[in-house]
C-alpha cells in the first residue's frame, strides 16, 4: 500500500490506475480511505474541467483536440470518461475512447473510463477520489467527462471548477429544453461543428439567452469550434484557463466545494457504517410482515432501527 | 443471456476487459458481437476501435487497469501482432493483466501462443458462453494476483 | 439522397399501403381446414421469420398481392421496370459471367497467375489487395509488420504494378481491382502503366471497387473522413468519364454490409441508398445522369434463405429503375438497368463438416441465378479456414456449369415470377428498403447516417439478435448448433515466406533510392495544393506523383494531412 502511494506521488501509471481501480471497486474501504487520506494534502494544485452535452455531440473528439493541444503547452492532462452501465446486466460498454484515442497516444495522455454502476449513487464518491488520485499524480489540467445525463452530471458540476456544456446546431429543441435549467449549471459554452448551418444561430441563440440571465461576476462565454480543423479551440484554452484563475480566486467556490465533497463523504461514510444491519434488518421478513399486516408504517420501522442501532 | 447475466462479477466488482483487434484488419463484426455479448454478461468492456497498435493496446489495459485483454484477428497476422502484445506486457514485468485470442488460427498455433501467455484462441462459431467462462476463469486468477499484491 | 426530400417518404406511404391487405380467403381457410389440423397433428413451435425478421404465413395466394401486379410491378423482362430481367432474353442470349476472383502473395506470384489465367483463355483479370495496401501504407511501415501479402498482393509504389503486369496487354485485358480507400491511386497506376505500354486511355478496361460508403458501414477500410473520399472518388468519376470510358470506377456492393452482419433487406437498402448517394454526387459534379449511372455497377451478396434472396434481387432492380426514373429523371432505359455481379455468403460457410458448404453454396448460387445475376462468384466449400485449394476451387466452378448446364433454371427468364409467395416478399422488399430511404432521409442524409453511426448501430444490432438466436437454438446452422460431430478445427492460413516480405522491402527501397527526389517532392507538393482546393481535380496531380514513382503511403500521407484521418463513431 505504501508503495502504491509513493507511486501514485510519482505520477507512475500503473500505480494510479490500480489505486483508481480500488476507490472504485472497494468504496469507503480500508484501502480505498487509506489512498485518499494519505494523498489528501497533495491535492489541490490541478484544474478539474467537467465537460457535458448531450449524446452524439461530439464531446470525445473534442476532448482529444483539446488534451493534444493542452499537450502541445506542456501541460500534463489527464481524463476521465463515465459512460453508463446496462440496467440489466450491470455490465457496460465504455467506447468513449474510440474518438480520442489517436491524441491520447501521441501525446501520452493518461484517460481513465469510469462505469456509472447501477444507480445508487455508487460513482459520486469514486469520482471525487478518482480525480484526487490524478491530482496528486501531478496532472495539471483533469478533464472529466459525462454522458449528459443524470447524477453523473450532477457530480461533475459539483467537483468540476469549471463546466463546459457543449451544444451542436441542428438541436433545436433540445437548447429550449437545456435553457430551462441545465443552462444555470454552465459556465462555458461550446457549440461545436461550426461548419454545419444553423451553429451560428445556435451561438446567436445560446448567448441571447445568457444575457437575460446575467450572472455577477461570471458571465458564461460561448466559443464556437471546428473539430475537423480546431478552428475555435485556441480561443476555448484561453477561456478555459481564464476560468479557472477566477474559480481559483474565489473562495466561495472553493469553500462550496470542500462542504459539497464532506456532505457527500457523511452520506457515504453513513450509509456503509450501518449497511450491514440495514441489509439484516430488511433480510428479517418478519419486519415486511409487520407491514403488510399494517402492524407498523414505514416510518416507525426505520426509526426504530436507526434508534436500535444508535 | 440469461446464462450469463451477472456472473462476471467479483463481490459485486465487473470484470473489466479491453476488447481489440490490434493488426490492420476492420472486420469487426465478430468483436461487435461479443463486445455486446460481454457487457450481457455483466462485464465492463473497454473498446478502443480500430486499427489500434499493439503499444495502444497495452497503454489502454494499463491505464483502464483492465483483468483480460482480447485480442481478436482474422487476417492471418495474429502471430506476428499477438506477440508484439505479450512482449510489451513482459517487458513493463506486467503479469497481472491476462491475454485472451481469438480469430483464424491454426491448431498449429495455438501452442505457439498458450507458450508466450496467450490462451483460448477460439475460432469462428465458438458460443459465447465458452468464450465467457474462459475470460471469467482468467480474470479471477488475475484477481487473486491483484489482492496479494494490495 | 438528397435531404428534405418527400419522395422516399411518399413512396413509402403509397407501399405501405399497397402491401395492406385483407385476405378474407386465408383467414377463411385457416379458420376451416389449416387450425384444426394444427390441432389435430400439432406443429412446430418456432417463428418463422427470414434474416430481415419478415413473418413468413402458411402460405400465400392472389389476395396477398396488389392485381395490377403484372402490369405495373412486373413488366416483361427487358422492360421496366424490370423486375423480372434486364434482358428480354436472359440466360438465353448469354450466360452469367463466372468470375472467380483470386490473387496473393508477391508482385511476382501474381504476375505469374495473370498469365497463367490468360494462356488458358481468361480476359477477365480480378486482383485483390493485401491489408496495408487497402489501408494505404507501405510494406515498410511497422504496421505491416506481419501482413504483407496476405489477403492479397501487396503495392507499395508503381514498380510493384510494373512486375504485376509485366508482360501482359493492357489493351487486350480487362481488370477488376478490389481497391476502396486508394482506388483513385492504383486507377492512376493502372494508367500509368498504360501510358507506358502505349495503349490508348480508352482502351483501357476494368473495374475499381471505390465503393467508399460501405466501408464506413461495412468493411471498416478507410483512411480519411468521408467527405475527404467522396471528393476524391468525384474526381476519379469525373476524369474517368471524359479519359477512360471504358473504366467503370464504381462497384456499389452490398456484399460486405452483409457480411458485416446485415439482414437480407438492410443489404438492400444500404447498398441503393449507397448508390443513389453517388448518382447525387454526379449530378452535383456536373455530370449528365444518362451518362454517368450506366456505368455504376453493382455487388450483392447471395445467401441461405433462398426465396429472401431471390425477392431481395428482383426488388433491387424495381427500385433502381424507377427511382432513376422518378427521381433522377433519367431518359434512357440504360440508365434504368440494374446490373450486378453476386458472390455466395462467405458467412454462411462452417469450418465443421466443410462438404456440407458445397451444399449450401450450390443453393446460394442458385437463388443469384434465379434472381437475375449478369455475374456469379461461388465460393469454394474449404474458404471459412484456408485458403481455397485447386479441388474446391474447380468444385464451386462446376457448381455454376452444372446449373448453366444441367438443371434447366435458365431455359425460361424469372421463373419464378408470378408466384404469390416471391411476388409478396419482393412487395415487402421493397416496402421496408422505402422504410429506411425514409428514415436515412430523415437523418439527413447516408453520409450523415453514416458518420452517426446509424447504420453500423442497425446491423451490430441484427448481427447479435442472430448470434443470440443461435447460441438458443432459434435458429439453424448443420453441424454447428444441430447435427454436430466431434472434429478437429482444420483452420489453415496462408503464410508468406520471410523472404517475400524481404523481396517487397529491397523493392521498395530500391525504388526509393532511383528515383528523383525533387521530382517527387515536386509533385506531391502540386498534390497537396489541389486538395486544398475543393474544386480542382486531384485525378491528374495523383497521376504525376505515381509516375514520378511517389510511394502509395507517401501519397496517401499527402491526404491525411490536408484532410487527416477517420476514426468510427461509436456504435457499440
Amino acid at each position: 500500500m505504501d508503495e502504491l502511494i509513493r507511486g501514485i506521488l510519482k505520477g507512475d501509471r500503473r500505480s494510479v490506475s490500480r489505486a483508481i481501480s480500488i476507490v472504485e471497486n472497494e468504496q469507503v474501504s480500508y484501502n480505498a480511505k487509506k489512498i485518499v487520506k494519505e494523498i489528501f494534502q497533495y491535492t489541490g494544485r490541478a484544474h478539474i474541467v467537467g465537460i457535458t452535452g448531450p449524446p452524439g455531440i461530439g464531446k470525445s473528439t473534442m476532448i482529444g483536440n483539446l488534451s493534444a493541444m493542452l499537450s502541445e503547452k506542456g501541460r500534463n492532462v489527464s481524463v476521465v470518461a463515465i459512460d453508463a452501465s446496462s440496467p440489466f446486466s450491470g455490465g457496460s460498454l465504455l467506447g468513449n475512447r474510440i474518438r480520442m484515442q489517436e491524441s491520447l497516444t501521441r501525446h501520452g495522455v493518461f484517460m481513465r473510463s469510469l462505469a456509472n454502476r447501477g444507480l445508487k449513487g455508487g460513482l459520486s464518491r469514486s469520482i471525487w477520489d478518482t480525480v484526487k488520485i490524478l491530482d496528486a499524480s501531478g496532472s495539471d489540467i483533469i478533464i472529466v467527462e459525462t454522458v449528459g445525463a443524470g447524477q453523473a452530471d450532477l457530480d461533475v458540476v459539483n467537483l468540476a471548477d469549471t463546466v463546459i456544456m457543449v451544444l451542436g446546431p441542428g438541436l433545436g429543441d433540445e437548447i429550449q429544453a437545456i435553457k430551462a435549467g441545465i443552462m444555470e449549471i454552465g459556465t462555458l459554452f461550446v457549440i461545436n461543428k461550426m461548419d454545419l448551418p444553423g451553429a451560428f444561430i445556435a451561438q446567436k441563440d445560446i448567448e441571447e439567452t445568457l444575457a437575460m440571465s446575467l450572472k455577477k461576476d461570471w458571465n458564461p462565454p460561448v466559443v464556437g469550434v471546428n473539430s475537423l480543423t480546431r478552428e475555435g479551440y485556441e480561443e476555448l484554452i484561453k477561456e478555459i484557463d481564464r476560468h479557472g484563475e477566477y474559480a481559483k480566486g474565489n473562495s466561495d467556490l472553493t469553500f462550496r466545494k470542500f462542504r459539497t465533497e464532506l456532505e457527500i463523504t457523511i452520506d457515504e461514510e453513513l450509509r456503509s457504517r450501518f449497511h450491514q444491519e440495514i441489509r439484516s434488518f430488511l433480510a428479517d421478513s418478519e419486519k415486511i410482515k409487520a407491514l403488510m399486516e399494517k402492524k407498523t408504517d414505514p416510518y416507525s420501522a426505520a426509526e426504530n432501527l436507526i434508534n436500535n442501532i444508535a | 443471456m440469461e446464462a450469463g447475466k451477472n456472473r462476471s462479477l467479483f463481490n459485486g466488482k465487473p470484470i473489466k476487459v479491453l476488447l481489440a483487434k490490434p493488426g490492420i484488419d476492420g472486420h469487426d463484426r465478430g468483436i461487435l458481437v461479443l463486445a455486446k455479448a460481454f457487457r450481457d454478461a455483466g462485464m465492463e468492456v473497454i473498446y478502443v476501435g480500430l486499427l489500434p497498435t499493439p503499444e495502444e493496446v497495452v497503454d489502454t489495459a494499463v491505464n483502464e487497469d483492465v483483468d483480460v485483454i482480447a485480442l481478436s484477428l482474422l487476417n492471418g497476422a495474429h502471430m506476428t501482432v499477438f506477440r508484439k502484445v505479450a512482449d510489451l506486457l513482459k517487458n513493463r514485468k506486467i503479469n497481472d493483466i491476462a491475454v485472451v485470442g481469438g480469430g483464424t488460427i491454426p491448431d498449429t498455433d495455438k501452442p505457439k501462443l498458450e507458450a508466450i501467455g496467450i490462451s483460448g484462441n477460439y475460432g469462428p462459431g465458438t458460443p459465447i458462453s465458452t468464450i465467457v467462462d474462459h475470460i471469467t476463469q482468467r480474470a479471477a486468477e488475475m484477481r487473486k494476483l491483484k489482492a496479494m499484491e494490495e | 439522397m438528397e435531404k428534405n426530400d418527400s419522395y422516399w417518404s411518399d413512396r413509402y406511404r403509397k407501399l405501405k399501403d399497397q402491401n395492406h391487405r385483407q385476405n378474407s380467403e386465408f383467414d377463411a381457410w385457416s379458420k376451416k381446414t389449416l387450425d384444426p389440423w394444427n390441432q389435430k397433428t400439432g406443429y412446430q413451435e418456432k417463428e418463422f421469420t427470414n434474416s430481415s425478421n419478415i413473418p413468413v404465413k402458411e402460405v400465400y395466394n392472389s389476395k396477398d398481392i396488389p392485381e395490377d401486379t403484372e402490369k405495373n410491378l412486373l413488366g416483361m423482362p427487358g422492360e421496366y421496370p424490370f423486375t423480372r430481367g434486364i434482358y428480354p432474353n436472359m440466360y438465353r442470349g448469354r450466360l452469367w459471367t463466372m468470375r472467380m476472383f483470386s490473387g496473393f502473395g508477391t508482385p511476382e506470384d501474381t504476375n505469374e497467375r495473370l498469365k497463367y489465367l490468360i494462356r488458358h483463355g481468361e480476359s477477365g483479370l480480378s486482383i485483390a489487395f493485401d491489408m496495408p495496401t487497402l489501408y494505404g501504407f507501405d510494406c515498410n511501415n511497422p504496421r505491416s509488420d506481419g501482413e504483407i501479402g496476405k489477403c492479397g498482393v501487396n503495392v507499395s509504389s508503381l514498380k510493384d504494378m510494373e512486375v504485376i503486369f509485366d508482360g501482359i496487354d493492357l489493351s487486350k485485358v480487362s481488370t477488376s481491382m478490389t481497391i476502396n480507400a486508394p482506388a483513385a491511386i492504383l486507377t492512376a497506376m493502372y494508367i500509368a502503366i498504360g501510358k507506358k505500354q502505349g495503349v490508348p486511355l480508352d482502351q483501357l478496361a476494368g473495374t475499381v471497387q471505390a465503393d467508399i460508403l460501405k466501408e464506413y458501414i461495412a468493411q471498416k477500410e478507410w483512411i480519411y473522413p468521408p467527405e475527404a473520399h467522396l471528393r476524391l472518388i468525384r474526381d476519379m468519376m469525373v476524369y474517368c468519364t471524359e479519359n477512360t470510358p471504358k473504366w467503370n470506377y464504381i462497384s456499389i456492393s452490398g456484399y460486405h454490409i452483409r457480411e458485416a452482419g446485415s439482414s437480407a433487406v438492410q443489404e438492400l437498402a444500404f447498398t441503393l441508398a449507397d448508390g443513389f448517394y453517388y448518382v447525387d454526387m454526379g449530378i452535383k459534379a456536373g455530370l449528365d445522369v444518362d451518362e454517368f449511372a450506366p456505368r455504376l455497377s453493382f455487388f450483392f451478396n447471395s445467401s441461405i434463405n433462398f426465396f429472401e434472396e431471390i425477392a431481395k434481387l428482383r426488388a433491387a432492380r424495381r427500385i433502381w429503375a424507377k427511382v432513376l426514373r422518378e427521381k433522377y429523371g433519367a431518359r434512357k432505359d440504360r440508365t434504368l438497368l440494374l446490373r450486378f455481379h453476386t458472390q455466395t455468403s462467405g458467412y454462411s460457410l462452417t469450418w465443421q463438416q466443410p462438404l456440407n458448404n458445397i451444399i449450401r453454396t450450390t443453393i446460394e448460387a442458385m437463388a443469384a441465378v434465379l434472381g437475375g445475376t449478369q455475374s456469379l462468384h461461388t465460393n469454394s466449400y474449404d474458404e471459412a479456414w484456408a485458403l481455397p485449394s485447386e479441388e474446391a476451387v474447380k468444385i464451386a466452378l462446376r457448381t455454376q456449369q452444372i446449373i448453366a448446364e444441367e438443371t434447366g433454371v435458365v431455359d425460361t427468364a424469372d421463373p419464378l415470377g408470378g408466384s404469390y409467395y416471391v411476388e409478396w416478399l419482393t412487395n415487402k422488399m421493397e416496402e421496408e428498403a422505402f422504410r429506411y430511404f425514409d428514415q436515412i432521409e430523415r437523418m439527413g442524409g447516408i453520409l450523415e447516417a453514416v458518420k452517426a453511426g446509424y447504420i453500423q448501430k442497425e446491423i451490430a444490432a441484427t448481427s447479435y439478435r442472430r448470434q443470440i438466436r443461435l447460441e438458443e437454438g432459434k435458429e439453424i446452422m448443420v453441424g454447428v448448433n444441430k447435427h454436430a460431430e466431434e472434429g478437429e478445427q482444420p483452420i489453415n492460413i496462408l503464410r508468406i515466406s520471410e523472404e517475400a516480405q524481404k523481396n517487397q522491402l529491397k523493392r521498395l527501397s530500391e525504388t526509393k533510392k532511383s528515383r528523383n527526389e525533387q521530382e517527387v517532392r515536386k509533385t506531391l507538393e502540386e498534390l497537396e495544393a489541389a486538395m486544398r482546393k475543393e474544386d480542382v481535380n486531384t485525378m491528374p496531380f495523383i497521376l504525376k506523383a505515381v509516375e514520378a514513382y511517389a510511394t502509395l503511403e507517401e501519397i496517401s500521407n499527402v491526404g491525411r494531412k490536408v484532410f487527416g484521418s477517420w476514426k468510427e463513431p461509436v456504435i457499440v
